[in-house]
């Protein structure tokens, strides 16, 4: 009955309350839709890594990541990969072998990561061949072939067909030197990916190096990243003398990109609510001074003040919760939209292509923000109905009542 | 000892730069069952005397027992919880909550008592058949006339089982035809249920239906008399 009387009177005043109830929800509702916006940035950057290069988990040696020398190839490899497509969540399996080298040209150089791949294998993890703006992908039947990125190839003044040098360390430590053909150009999200990553088949490597097979590096996929916490528990077990690391692991940047980006949202959220919780306390104190006769007659009929604090509580909560659900669903509805639409940002393409951004963006929210807004306005609702429940319980019941 | 003593009651407001004295060490005994009347020209004390007895404002010196309780010995929310228990209010202006129905008015001061949902409901119907109402049972204030509102109010008072009903001034508003029944419902319920109930009044209407008639002038009783003339009009 008191959570009755508080929603009747949040709408005795129906034009005060409406007012301040679109201030909610316009604020909130922008409030997340820009948020969403950011989700949506992070998303994208997230999912490009994870579609380009990184895969879901990767795999090896636990001091690979520290030297990356040539030596630090995973042991039995094979069977690591047999154990690894056996998992039904896991929708792609790719060895890689990992060489830090020099690519040069007739004109300059520059350090690379040179990346051995089966192309057929390389494609059910990464979706790079689709990111080929000149030629063609590795998969094609010509010798020495090797890919490169758009950047690297405008720093080293490179084009489609042009030769180029690689200079690696061999097994036996000794410097080896050998001319590929670049057969396609890749433009990636990311314009540092592009400038240190080239890409040539393992199998011509191992001729080159007389060697059998070696790898350094296993990249899975899996079918949601939903399922990456039980794979990776499955793969820590099943895998015990190699390191299985998430994406997470694997860009720490991004990992820490997301908790500061969710920090700063709900800064930002924050600082949209403290600007209307003056607002909802203008509102509230109006009200109270419009019912002092009021509140002196239930004082006098035995309302404890606790209670008239309750009521007062339980008005502000009503009034900001519906301001919140209405601004809520507009920053849901204007999200669907953006994110059925996408919103081109081509014209900072360039800007975002360093930062590894992609200029389509897609505007998501994850389901946490939704219970911590609540919380938000709750606490909102609660202080701004502090300084009129303060006024209320102030009262002196027979003057109050004698109040017109 | 009576239902109401009032011992040397004096209160005096420093509201303004003068002191104004209201009351001057009254002293009043209300037995159970009295119907009664505080009658004198405005200023002379009335209200406060109600609002003193209803513990809605202090004494300056001098005691109020209710029911032997001194509520000078009653902190704040006690003394608020002591009036939701044995003190039942009508107001001149009826002061009902506008958003409830008249129902819901009267459930609210049984809903502060913790009284369970289907008592309330079915004690509100009694009282508010008691006071002429079963018919408007869910019609809010505004849909109401003035003797209406205050009938509803004389049964949110009651709904309480209050040990006396104050009344300030609750004809003040109301037409004659709406005074009489609502001092008919009163007398009724003072008659049937042995109900106290002390008002402050000018009314010559109510003063002439009072069993007993306590006269104040500048804060002081200057009479106070069994009315053996009260009589049904």
């Amino acid at each position: 009955m008191l959570i009755s009387l508080a929603w009747k009177n949040v709408w005795r005043n129906k034009k005060r309350s409406i007012i301040i109830l679109t201030a909610i929800a316009i604020g909130l509702g922008s409030g997340l839709f820009a948020s969403a916006v950011m989700y949506g940035m992070w998303d994208a950057t997230v999912n490009t890594s994870i579609n380009r290069d990184l895969g879901h988990i990767q795999i090896h040696t636990p001091d690979f990541q520290k030297d990356a020398l040539i030596t630090k190839d995973i042991p039995d490899y094979s069977k690591a990969i047999t154990i690894l497509q056996d998992e039904p969540n896991v929708v792609g399996v790719a060895d890689r072998t990992i060489l830090e080298g020099m690519a040069s040209s007739a004109t300059s150089s520059a350090g690379v990561k040179i990346v051995a791949v089966n192309p057929t294998a390389e494609k059910t993890i990464s979706d790079l061949y689709q990111n080929i703006v000149a030629g063609q992908y590795l998969d094609v039947e010509k010798a020495n072939a090797i890919i490169i990125g758009k950047t690297l190839a405008e720093k080293l003044d490179l084009h489609l067909n042009s030769k180029i040098v690689l200079s690696f360390q061999g097994l036996d430590e000794s410097i080896m030197y050998n001319a590929y053909r670049i057969i396609g150009i890749f433009d990636t999200e990311s314009s540092i990916f592009d400038g240190v990553n080239v890409f040539i088949r393992q199998n011509e490597l191992f001729s080159l190096l007389e060697s059998p097979p070696f790898v350094h590096e296993i990249v899975v996929r899996l079918n949601t990243i939903k399922n990456l916490e039980p794979a990776m528990a499955k793969f820590q077990i099943d895998l015990p003398a190699l390191k299985v690391e998430s994406w997470k692991e694997l860009a720490p940047e991004l990992s820490l990109m997301y908790d500061m980006l969710t920090l700063y949202l709900n800064i930002f959220l924050g600082i949209i609510l403290f600007a209307l919780l003056f607002g909802i306390t203008n509102t509230t104190l109006m009200a109270v001074m419009d019912r002092i006769r009021e509140f002196g007659v239930l004082m006098a009929v035995g309302m404890k003040r606790k209670r008239l604090v309750g009521l007062i509580m339980l008005e502000t909560i009503a009034l900001s919760i519906s301001g919140g659900a209405v601004g809520i669903l507009l920053g849901v509805i204007l999200t669907q939209i953006f994110a059925t639409t996408g919103i081109n940002l081509a014209f900072l393409a360039k800007g975002l292509s360093s930062l590894g951004v992609s200029s389509m963006l897609c505007p998501s929210l994850p389901f946490s923000t939704y219970p911590t807004l609540t919380g938000m306005i709750i606490v909102t609702a609660v202080l701004s109905a502090i300084a009129p429940a303060r006024k209320a319980i102030k009262l002196n019941p027979s003057s109050a009542i004698r109040t017109y | 000892m009576s239902l109401i003593e009032l011992k040397k009651i004096s209160k005096i407001y420093h509201e303004t730069k003068v002191p104004v004295t209201a009351l001057r060490e009254i002293s009043l005994s209300i037995e159970k069952g009295d119907f009664a009347a505080l009658v004198g020209p405005s200023g002379s004390g009335k209200t406060t005397a109600l609002n003193i007895i209803g513990g809605l404002d202090t004494p300056t010196s001098g005691e109020v027992f209710i029911e032997e309780h001194n509520l000078a010995d009653l902190k704040s929310e006690e003394l608020i919880n002591f009036r939701l228990h044995h003190i039942g209010f009508v107001f001149q202006a009826y002061n009902l909550i506008p958003v409830f129905t008249a129902r819901e008015n009267v459930e609210f001061i049984m809903l502060l008592q913790k009284m369970p949902k289907a008592e309330r409901t079915r004690r509100a119907a009694e009282l508010l058949t008691a006071v002429g109402l079963n018919d408007r049972i869910d019609s809010r204030p505004t849909e109401l006339s003035g003797g209406q509102q205050q009938r509803v109010a004389v049964a949110r008072a009651l709904a309480s089982r209050p040990s006396f009903v104050l009344a300030d001034e609750p004809t003040a508003n109301l037409d004659s035809t709406s005074a009489l029944g609502l001092l008919q419902i009163m007398e009724t319920l003072n008659h049937d249920y042995e109900m106290t109930f002390i008002f402050s009044t000018h009314d010559p209407r109510v003063i002439k239906r009072a069993h007993r008639v306590i006269t104040l002038e500048d804060g002081r009783v200057v009479s106070d008399a069994i009315n053996i003339n009260a009589h049904d009009d």
